[in-house]
């Protein structure tokens, strides 16, 4: 089931939407859970409005921060994903926001923004398990749509697609949230967790 | 605000922490007490959390300075006061500081100095790519360099006793991954030195004039030889051999930092770890001759792998040549000089090295054009404002102006579509560059340099000094946004906020400016945000005589929505009204604020504004030409 040696995990985005924020929280879940956890994370300029990648690797016996190829890679918006083709195989697990912020550089370049149908097709070329995920409604639904990285965090772990126990990620996520968002996020996460199952039993695709 | 876990005093207790995190705690625990210097990806995060700890360790003395020769000198000064001091950079400050540096090299320490180099391989965050490592034997001092954060935490602990007990300066060196990955760190215990400051007067130690720098620099180079005996033996550096062959050869490795540990990845991969021979490098200057010596010896090809340029390389083969060793040496004849390696590639060319079969899969073509994500200046960024303003009073006088930029947000004015910068090389070049340009300029193209307000305080003033002695006359625009923003938004000499959150005194800039020698006439300040007055302005000031500054003023957005937020300001939402906007695009392909989007609106293509991006600056409803945008009172 692992690409390579260790957990690899790919979390891409655009800045300021809790890509980093995600990768430090399942940073803190493997901790926990007595993994050995290397990330690497976009900080600076980088992050103003750009694309935004946190690489994760956690097990027994992993050195380097960044990946090879990942074993899950959940995309916060819906055409980021395409940017990081490269760390796919058929062996990866996608989980893919169906949100979109459509970036200035389509009126400034006049580049289309592709459409869901194009980017889904493409992903299934290379792997069977692309899983599109309605992550802004559901978080909404969880009463704040900042908690969006949680549900998807969530949906990994109830989609059977995260090795680190509930306990641990719940944790973890409780560490990393304001008092006042803590009842917020637990309930994104079980969303996230129910959504997961169903997947996993092959009721949503 | 609470105790961060890594402020804590429980030695043996496991983080996760980010690589500035773990440097932090590394230099808490080395028992430093003075520690500066200049905010710069991918270094800045380091002082900002010793800045979390000083609440709880209030022995710390910690300055953002004014720029990294600044701090240099200000650690120079500790270290010469028998304080342990660090002085931290990207590695473009250290070229900033390097005036300093290099002979306070001579003069070694007291108290350990430690200076940080933060190097960016692939600009991720910066200018250029150098490799800093050449500094240790340009100045001739030890560079090292972790290869985890956790050694990171380790390695700049041991340096303070290192420094001292060698009386030199160590140059730790790191890259973006290492500053900016995290992973387990144990922590240690936070060591409390015992020395004492005082001064120690001794000019012909401490003063660098000619009869005194002849004799240092041969004590230095004395320091250096003794540094490079105990190379071999540094904690952080290790050996490996195996006398097992591979396709019947001996292979060897030598890496050190970030590329150590994705090669041992890659050695892992293709479970060859335990049949080859491996030296991890700590110290990369004075390398450790020795065991590379012995490595030679053993082996009969080694790859060398590090990113960026030949540095080890270089003396690996000179070892070799001085020593008769005719092991075939590979480095920069299989790894790239430029860019920062993917994983990939060090799969790729350990197998290609050890003639195992590894095919990478063919990436699938895609024919999709996706639409570029760059960095972009924030929706209500005050300096779109600037940028606007004075296109628009360029286009009222008919001119075109060669705009000379700086370092910070605003060289986002380079990309579309504001494509408002002409040149840019570093900090305070804006003003610098633009003293010989102004004298090439015409009326039809005057010259415009554009800086920040830290990095005027930083560089720009000494530039703007020698404009104002040589009679070079051209217009400056300092954007006041009062904000270090595009490191973390840190305070500086404008702001008179002190990195510890602590009132300092707050540098006028209009006072500073006036002190230049510029003639109040020619000094302008106006609200960026008040498009109409900045348009008025800006052509007086583009048609003045003389050198003239022009202060754009207004507090970075972000600091402005933390502001209203913390005072329950609610500010109207901004709209666009659909029946008097003609779909010119104006705000959307002219201006680019990223909150303006596209509708169709029967059956038409209007403007209108995301409201959860919109920061409701209300600046663009003075950008549209048709008065379709409005604020809902």
């Amino acid at each position: 089931m692992h690409n390579s040696h260790g957990y690899n995990i790919l979390t891409v985005g655009v800045g300021g939407t809790g890509v980093i924020s995600a990768t430090q929280i399942l940073a803190w879940a493997a901790l926990e859970d007595n993994y050995q956890v290397r990330t690497a994370e976009t900080h600076g300029m980088a992050q103003r409005g750009g694309s935004v990648v946190g690489y994760l690797r956690f097990g027994s016996n992993v050195k380097g921060p960044l990946i090879y190829k990942a074993d899950v890679i959940l995309s916060f918006e819906l055409s980021e994903i395409l940017r990081y083709s490269e760390y796919i195989n058929e062996k990866t697990s996608l989980f893919v926001s169906k949100d979109i912020l459509i970036p200035p550089s389509v009126y400034t370049y006049n580049i289309p923004y592709p459409s869901q149908d194009v980017i889904l097709n493409h992903l299934r070329k290379i792997t069977h398990h692309v899983h599109l995920i309605d992550a802004g409604k559901m978080a909404k639904n969880a009463g704040n749509p900042k908690t969006s990285n949680v549900v998807l965090i969530g949906t990994i772990y109830g989609a059977g697609k995260l090795p680190i126990q509930e306990s641990s990620l719940k944790n973890a996520i409780i560490k990393f949230v304001p008092d006042r968002a803590k009842k917020i996020n637990e309930i994104a996460f079980q969303i996230g967790i129910q959504y997961g199952r169903k997947i996993k039993e092959g009721f949503y695709e | 605000m609470n105790k961060p876990d890594y402020a804590e005093d429980s030695p043996g207790k496991e983080l996760i922490l980010m690589g500035n995190e773990a440097i932090a705690r590394g230099i808490l625990e080395g028992g430093a007490i003075i520690a500066v210097g200049y905010p710069g990806t991918p270094s800045s995060e380091i002082l900002a959390t010793l800045a979390t700890m000083q609440k709880f360790h209030s022995h710390l003395m910690l300055e953002w300075s004014i720029n990294e020769k600044v701090a240099m000198e200000v650690a120079y000064g500790g270290a010469l006061s028998n304080l342990r001091s660090v002085a931290v950079m990207k590695h473009v400050g250290l070229n900033v500081a390097s005036d300093a540096f290099m002979t306070a090299c001579y003069t070694g320490v007291r108290g350990g100095l430690v200076v940080i180099s933060a190097d960016d391989p692939n600009c991720y965050s910066s200018q250029n790519e150098q490799d800093n490592r050449y500094f240790g034997p340009h100045a001739l001092i030890p560079v090292i360099e972790p290869s985890s954060p956790q050694e990171a935490k380790n390695m700049i602990k041991d340096a303070f006793t290192f420094s001292e007990k060698h009386k030199t300066i160590v140059l730790f060196r790191t890259t973006t991954r290492l500053n900016h990955g995290r992973a387990n760190v144990i922590l240690g215990d936070i060591q409390k030195t015992e020395t004492k400051p005082d001064f120690d007067r001794n000019p012909s130690k401490y003063v660098c004039v000619p009869s005194n720098s002849r004799r240092m620099r041969k004590e230095l180079l004395q320091r250096l030889e003794k540094i490079s005996e105990e190379s071999d033996s540094y904690p952080f550096t290790s050996l490996t051999l195996s006398e097992k062959r591979i396709n019947g050869k001996k292979f060897g490795f030598i890496s050190a930092g970030i590329p150590y540990a994705h090669l041992m990845d890659a050695l892992e991969y293709f479970k060859i770890a335990e049949n080859v021979s491996i030296l991890k490098i700590g110290m990369i200057y004075p390398p450790p001759k020795k065991l590379i010596q012995k490595l030679l010896e053993n082996c009969d090809e080694i790859l060398i792998v590090e990113e960026l340029e030949p540095v080890i390389e270089n003396f690996v083969k000179q070892i070799a040549y001085d020593s008769k060793i005719t092991t075939i040496i590979h480095g920069k004849d299989v790894f790239p000089i430029a860019g920062e390696f993917p994983v990939k590639l060090y799969l790729e060319k350990t197998a290609a090295f050890i003639g195992k079969e590894f095919a990478t899969q063919e990436l699938l073509e895609s024919d999709i054009e996706l639409p570029p994500r760059l960095p972009l200046l924030c929706p209500g960024c005050s300096h779109r404002s600037t940028y606007w303003a004075l296109k628009q009073a360029e286009k009222k006088l008919k001119i075109n102006a060669f705009k000379s930029g700086d370092i910070g947000c605003y060289t986002l004015g380079v990309y579309k579509p504001l494509e408002s910068l002409n040149a840019q090389i570093c900090m305070g070049s804006s003003i610098g560059v633009a003293n010989a340009l102004s004298k090439v300029q015409t009326d039809k193209e005057p010259v415009v340099a554009i800086i920040g307000d830290s990095t005027f305080f930083h560089s720009g003033v000494s530039g703007l000094i020698n404009a104002v002695y040589n009679q070079n006359n051209f217009l400056v625009i300092i954007l006041d946004n009062q904000s270090t923003s595009m490191t973390g938004m840190q305070p500086n000499p404008g702001t008179g906020v002190k990195i510890t959150e602590e009132s300092g005194t707050k540098v006028i800039l209009r006072d500073l400016v006036k002190g230049c020698g510029i003639p109040e006439e020619n000094i302008w300040i106006e609200d960026s945000n008040n498009i109409p007055k900045m348009v008025e302005k800006l052509e007086e000031a583009l048609q003045a005589k003389g050198i003239r500054v022009f202060i754009s003023r207004h507090v970075c957005s972000l600091l402005e929505i933390r502001e209203w937020k913390e005072q329950k300001v609610v500010m109207p939402e901004v709209k666009v009204d659909p029946e008097k906007c003609i779909g010119c695009m104006t705000c959307i392909r002219k201006f680019g604020c990223p909150a303006l989007v596209e509708i169709e609106y029967n059956g038409k293509k209007k403007s209108s504004i995301d409201p959860s991006i919109c920061r409701r600056c209300q600046v663009c409803i003075d950008v549209c030409p048709y008065g379709a945008i409005y604020c809902e009172e």
